[in-house]
């Protein structure tokens, strides 16, 4: 299997959360992810989208457009999973409010990178399908 | 009397004002069924409410029982480090009987 690629960029609102998640899931199944592993791999995507769209542009203005990008990339057998914003991604402790979306991410993504030099990306890796013989 | 609340589809945070609004404990409520059984689809939003109205239903001393039968939302829920946080049962007639037991009914 080469190199498979899927790119969305979509307003930071809360109504483009799933639409990008049922993109996301659907670009997994048709590379043969399945079951347990499709199910875990859109809900830590659909977390760091939520929070992208929940609090990174918290500093937002009327004049600049506010967007939320999705890129996933499957090559040589590793998914790699980015959302990248303009804002800030926003680390908080789980309790008492909403903060259970890194702790979920965490638990999924098998690596997790977090960089804020120019606006925000969180970038996830997951292993491939095991493909049936 | 057992409240009942029945949600289904996607609880995501697109969803956040609509929970809110549906998970409010009755002033008769002695207990409440959550049935989530046809939700497809549940995120840190969902919990978050959740373990709001829990919160407020322990305060009122009224137990809670929730109905979750999506593998994604119970592994959520584990991801979460909430297993223990919520009773959750697999189906309805399971969560009636144990809350049953607990009101006297």
């Amino acid at each position: 299997m080469g190199r498979s690629e899927l790119r969305l960029r979509r307003p930071a609102q809360t109504r483009s959360v799933a639409p990008i998640r049922r993109a996301l899931r659907a670009f997994l199944e048709a590379l043969a992810f399945e079951g347990s592993a499709l199910d875990d791999i859109t809900t830590a995507a659909g977390e760091a989208l939520a929070n992208a769209a929940e609090h990174a542009y918290a500093q937002k203005t009327k004049r600049r457009r506010c967007d939320v990008e999705l890129l996933a990339r499957f090559e040589r057998g590793e998914l790699s999973v980015e959302v990248s914003d303009g804002g800030c991604f926003i680390e908080r402790s789980p309790l008492p409010g909403r903060g259970f979306g890194l702790r979920i991410i965490r638990a999924i993504a098998h690596q997790i990178q977090i960089e804020t030099s120019h606006g925000t990306r969180i970038r996830m890796l997951f292993p491939g399908p095991l493909l049936k013989s | 009397m057992i409240q009942t609340i029945r949600l289904a589809g996607e609880l995501d945070l697109s969803r956040k004002r609509e929970l809110r609004d549906a998970f409010a404990l009755s002033s008769d409520a002695r207990a409440v069924l959550l049935d989530l059984s046809e939700v497809l689809y549940a995120d840190s939003t969902a919990l978050t409410e959740l373990l709001r109205f829990c919160a407020m239903a322990q305060t009122a001393n009224a137990p809670i029982a929730i109905v979750i039968a999506a593998p994604q939302f119970l592994r959520l829920v584990q991801y979460a480090g909430l297993a223990t946080a919520f009773k959750i049962f697999h189906e309805r007639g399971e969560a009636l009987r144990y809350l049953s037991e607990r009101t006297g009914n």
